[in-house]
């Protein structure tokens, strides 16, 4: 008969990455060094990719200048009101759609229906009917921020355990309680992290938002700097834009951690 | 004790598509007794239990309810779950509140809270999440929630069967102790003789799919001097488990299309 | 280094194969009517007479062709002088070498154009803009250096205009006509048909108001050192391309109005091979359409210093280079 003999190797392990911040933190700043060192060694012509020195200066020009406050306010309103209505909307219909079956079919094949449609298209149709004033960067920020909360929200009511729903109605809670109570706080974790999609995604539109009739604006100030060629103030914007999508997330973890803290 | 709410169920059957699960089903549960609802799996007892409760539409016949309910009751038809249906992002006192919040003033409700968490032996743990509640905790909770409502009748759909050997035994004590103070009409499905026995003043046992009765056994001796080790109710779980026994065998090998 | 050797190669070949040599050259332009001398010297043969074998790279918008010859994708290109345009030459990468489109007096080349609502409330000539909002489609763009030209003839601050940036300009003419923005301005073609349906009004022709040098002939710094001598064949056939050009469009009556004759007819059918091409109205639009082009190909080199000075002076172009460095009028004739 077979034998086997000796200590049990150990087989386990693995599949299990840790998060390590530094690591991040010392890559980003290792790419920055490396252009920087290239920029000055003449390397990458800074014609085609200005230097993170230049970068920086222009960014202190435009902080102490108070041209980047002037920009960044009204792209934070936009945004903020942008979103703001886009979510609202876009968690009622979710709701609505994953609640009554009346709503279900029409409302998703209207959300895949319209959901591909590139905003940037729609610019000319907007300016018609909204206007080139804030209507129409509204209305763009909000349209792209609704899908993808109809989605997340109506795929996190229908994983909502129905046996939770069916404790509420053996308690006798009426149907706008079980909504409250139940229902939203259980879809909670599917909306938060749909929120981290949606803002990302108002960020990316607000280039395409103001690129309608926007004397100001973060987004508006890149455009103008990519057709003036003024590369500097372009990637200046650039990393304006990239700490704003860098600070929202982070205010949505702390959102998260507040909220469903119960996990 | 309460005079009580007597539940009849007249005739019930119910089909899940074109399976009959239940069939003919004729019972009476009187007001402030226990009755238990045994069977091999698939005979239809939860299904009877959602019947009797109203949470589900019987196919055939009528459940209906007569008699006198707490005065300060918030629900009459209560149950406790078998996977306690607890809500994660809600703390023990919370959970306990859910119903009690929108119809009782602050105090009144947070008195009562208090009332029944001390009753489960959950005081400590008020403020306590369910992820840090062990299943027997959690379920003392389903209790302590069904409680807090003041139920003209408790309906139990196998509130120990999800709970280890060990927490399940102790747990039945404190049950039984907790349904003979609050005094209710009692209905509990469990597939456990040994609950059974300990708790049912009237003990049903359905045969398998179709589930129709096929005998009721009464118990009178009181919740309260029963002990697990008694030689006649060892007995009469025997006596149980025989009648069971050979559709319990055909029922295991069935396909599961319907569930109870 | 590739391109260099492809040339090599190619004329090795060419020098094989036939007699005389033709050397490739590649022209960046805008798929418009507003090359069209270009279109005519290609089509009557005057390049491959100065021994030049043009190659056409088209693109739908102005600023993409000087990133191109700046990209090496071009070797010559005729374009819109804008802010980013003069930015690109600041940094030494673009030379002008000669004038293309201009706004002339007696030429109806652009109109400003006023909304309905703004004409009824006032807005009825151009000293009257101050104060209004005017769609363009970028900041340093062509139309942003028309507003603050108008500005400063008619004696008001450009910055009391209220300036709209829209990106297309079918983007400028659906904010006017719908009454957006209280004026834009618009190419004949698209003005004049506004005016007759009632959907704007005329204020008055940029060629009237403010003539400018609009477009010109552009190479980079490398193509002047490397090949001078096909650059000056290039610039003679552009030059009688533009000849008959004038010929054709741009000879007025007695009474200020567009002569049209044989020549004219002979030179539309070479247009509408690369622009309107199977319209049924491109004769009209052609004619409506026919910019005004300086004899000889001449650069307007006040015009365009003046240019470069307004748009360092608006912040739109940066750097502390001399103006007159971004020009070489070697090549062609200067107004």
């Amino acid at each position: 008969m077979p034998r086997i003999d000796g200590p049990i190797a150990f087989r386990g392990g693995g599949f299990a990455p840790s998060d390590r911040t530094w690591a991040a933190v010392a890559t980003l700043v290792g790419v920055v060094a490396l252009w920087q060192a290239g920029a000055s060694a003449g390397v990458i012509p800074t014609l085609f990719l200005p230097a993170p020195v230049s970068i920086a200066r222009a960014l202190w020009a435009l902080t102490v200048s108070g041209e980047l406050w002037k920009n960044l306010s009204v792209s934070l309103m936009r945004l903020a009101v942008g979103w703001i209505v886009g979510t609202v909307f876009g968690i009622g219909l979710g709701l609505a759609v994953g609640l009554w079956s009346v709503l279900r079919s029409p409302g998703m094949a209207l959300v895949s229906a319209l959901f591909p449609i590139p905003k940037i298209a729609l610019v000319p149709l907007f300016i018609i009917w909204f206007g080139i004033g804030e209507g129409s960067k509204l209305v763009t920020l909000a349209f792209g921020v609704f899908f993808p909360t109809v989605i997340a929200t109506a795929g996190g009511v229908d994983n909502v355990p129905r046996g939770l729903i069916r404790m509420g109605q053996s308690f006798g809670l009426s149907h706008t309680a079980i909504i409250r109570k139940i229902v939203l706080p259980a879809a909670l974790p599917a909306i938060l992290s749909g929120f981290r999609v949606t803002s990302s995604i108002a960020i990316v539109l607000l280039v395409a938002a103001e690129m309608i009739g926007a004397e100001r604006g973060i987004g508006a100030f890149v455009l103008s700097a990519g057709n003036l060629y003024d590369t500097d103030n372009l990637l200046a914007g650039i990393v304006v834009l990239s700490v704003l999508g860098l600070l929202v997330s982070w205010v949505i973890g702390r959102l998260e951690r507040a909220l469903l803290g119960w996990r | 004790m309460t005079d009580g709410l007597r539940l009849t169920v007249d005739g019930v059957g119910h089909r899940y598509g074109g399976l009959q699960v239940l069939h003919g089903i004729s019972l009476t549960a009187e007001p402030g007794e226990v009755m238990v609802l045994v069977g091999p799996s698939g005979c239809g007892k939860s299904t009877l239990l959602g019947i009797m409760g109203g949470m589900l539409a019987p196919s055939e016949g009528a459940v209906r309810c007569a008699g006198d309910v707490p005065p300060d009751c918030l629900n009459a038809l209560t149950y406790v779950f078998q996977d306690f249906s607890l809500l994660p992002w809600r703390t023990v006192a919370g959970n306990v509140a859910l119903v009690l919040e929108d119809r009782l003033s602050r105090t009144a409700c947070a008195a009562r809270v208090a009332e029944v968490l001390a009753l489960t032996g959950l005081t400590d743990f008020a403020t306590a999440w369910p992820r840090q509640l062990s299943g027997g905790m959690r379920q003392r909770v389903g209790i302590a929630r069904a409680l807090a409502v003041r139920p003209a009748c408790l309906l139990l759909d196998e509130p120990l069967s999800a709970l280890d050997a060990q927490t399940r035994d102790l747990l039945l004590e404190e049950f039984a102790s907790l349904i003979t103070a609050a005094g209710t009409t009692t209905v509990y499905v469990t597939h456990n003789l040994a609950e059974a026995v300990r708790l049912g003043h009237q003990i049903v046992v359905l045969s398998r799919r179709p589930g129709q009765v096929r005998d009721v056994v009464r118990v009178d001796r009181p919740l309260a001097e029963r002990r697990a080790a008694d030689p006649d109710l060892m007995a009469l779980e025997q006596r149980l488990w025989r009648m069971i026994r050979d559709d319990a065998a055909v029922a295991e090998r069935e396909r599961i299309d319907a569930s109870d | 280094m590739p391109r260099l050797l492809g040339n090599v190669l190619l004329v090795g070949l060419l020098c094989a194969s036939a007699a005389q040599a033709a050397e490739p050259l590649r022209l960046g332009l805008l798929h418009t009517l507003s090359p069209a001398p270009f279109y005519i010297a290609q089509e009557r043969g005057y390049f491959r007479d100065e021994g030049i074998d043009l190659t056409f790279r088209f693109f739908e918008a102005a600023q993409p062709i000087a990133a191109a010859a700046v990209a090496g994708d071009v070797d010559v290109g005729v374009t819109a002088l804008t802010g980013g345009f003069f930015n690109l030459a600041e940094k030494g990468t673009l030379k002008v070498v000669g004038g293309a489109l201009h706004e002339q007096k007696g030429y109806q080349g652009s109109a400003i154009l006023a909304s309905n609502k703004a004409f009824q409330d006032g807005l009825t000539s151009v000293d009257k803009l101050a104060g209004h909002s005017f769609a363009i489609t970028q900041y340093g763009s062509s139309f942003h250096y028309m507003v603050g030209r108008i500005a400063e003839a008619e004696g008001f601050d450009v910055k009391s205009v209220t300036l709209r940036p829209v990106q297309q300009i079918a983007n400028m003419v659906a904010a006017v006509t719908s009454g957006q923005v209280d004026a834009t301005i618009a190419i004949a073609s698209i003005a004049k048909p506004l005016q007759a349906s009632g959907q704007a009004h005329i204020l008055g022709w940029a060629g009237d108001l403010v003539p400018y040098q609009i477009t010109a002939v552009f190479t980079t710094p490398a193509m002047i050192a490397d090949k001078p001598d096909v650059l000056r064949h290039f610039a003679a056939a552009y030059q009688r391309g533009v000849a008959d050009y004038r010929d054709a469009f741009l000879r007025l009556d007695a009474a200020g109005h567009p002569v049209v004759d044989a020549q004219t007819d002979a030179a539309i059918p070479l247009l509408t091979k690369y622009v309107f091409t199977n319209d049924p109205d491109a004769r009209r639009k052609i004619l409506d359409g026919a910019g005004y082009y300086d004899a000889g190909g001449a650069l307007d080199v006040a015009d365009v210093l003046d240019q470069i000075r307004w748009f360092k002076a608006q912040g739109l172009v940066k750097g502390e280079g001399d103006p007159a460095a971004m020009l070489d009028t070697r090549f062609l004739p200067t107004r």
